[in-house]
């Protein structure tokens, strides 16, 4: 399966890029994804602690299941107001 | 429960925000708050703040806040504005108006929300200046 990977705020510097695609083997998880994205993106290993993740618009922990056409957000952690 | 997100590049109106304000007889507190761009960051003076949003999460996530405030507090209605981009020292990035029968869920669920946005609202802000990046 194909998901999108968007990258935002300083994420998108250490990625280099706002968005990303990824081909996984079916029954992969967002934390199948992550290992993925920091052997890709490796810059971004040292913020992983830190690292939010969206699916869709919904925040997501490390197990969850992801779908062929999935929106995988990743960011880190958020500063409104 | 009225409700009115806004997420802009463009100043803070605060007249025009006070001019469009609906308040209903069964209302009797209006709780306005102000979140500015203070002139320093981390002890560092700053000119400006820049902000970015994942804006359609942003709206999303903010939309599910107001749907938990509706089901906590007794509030008629509420408003928030959220400026983004670059935001000079001196000027507000955050506007939240909550209108309720009385004071004290007003408070409450004005602090709530402002509390559960930074929590939860994918917005980021890069301190620009002396100070900044």
């Amino acid at each position: 399966m194909r998901v999108t990977v968007c990258f935002h705020s300083w994420f998108k510097d250490m990625a280099g890029c706002s968005r990303a695609e990824e081909t996984l083997p079916p029954g992969s998880t967002v934390d199948t994804l992550v290992a993925r994205v920091l052997v890709r993106f490796p810059k971004l290993a040292d913020a992983q602690r830190s690292m939010l993740v969206a699916v869709g618009l919904e925040y997501r922990g490390r197990d969850c299941a992801l779908s062929d056409g999935d929106e995988v957000s990743i960011f880190p952690p958020v500063q409104g107001g | 429960m009225k409700r009115h997100l806004t997420i802009t590049m463009e100043p803070i109106d605060e007249a025009s925000l006070l001019a469009g304000r609906s308040v209903s007889s069964a209302a009797g507190a209006v709780v306005c708050f102000l979140g500015m761009v203070r002139g320093t960051e981390s002890g560092k003076a700053i000119t400006a703040l820049e902000y970015e949003a994942f804006e359609r999460m942003v709206e999303h996530q903010i939309g599910l806040l107001f749907d938990v405030m509706g089901k906590r507090w007794p509030v008629e209605s509420v408003r928030l504005v959220h400026r983004v981009g670059l935001v000079p020292v001196g000027q507000p990035s955050l506007w939240v108006e909550v209108v309720a029968p009385h004071r004290a869920e007003a408070f409450a669920a004005c602090q709530w929300l402002i509390d559960e946005l930074k929590r939860v609202a994918p917005i980021w802000k890069k301190p620009m200046g002396a100070g900044g990046r």
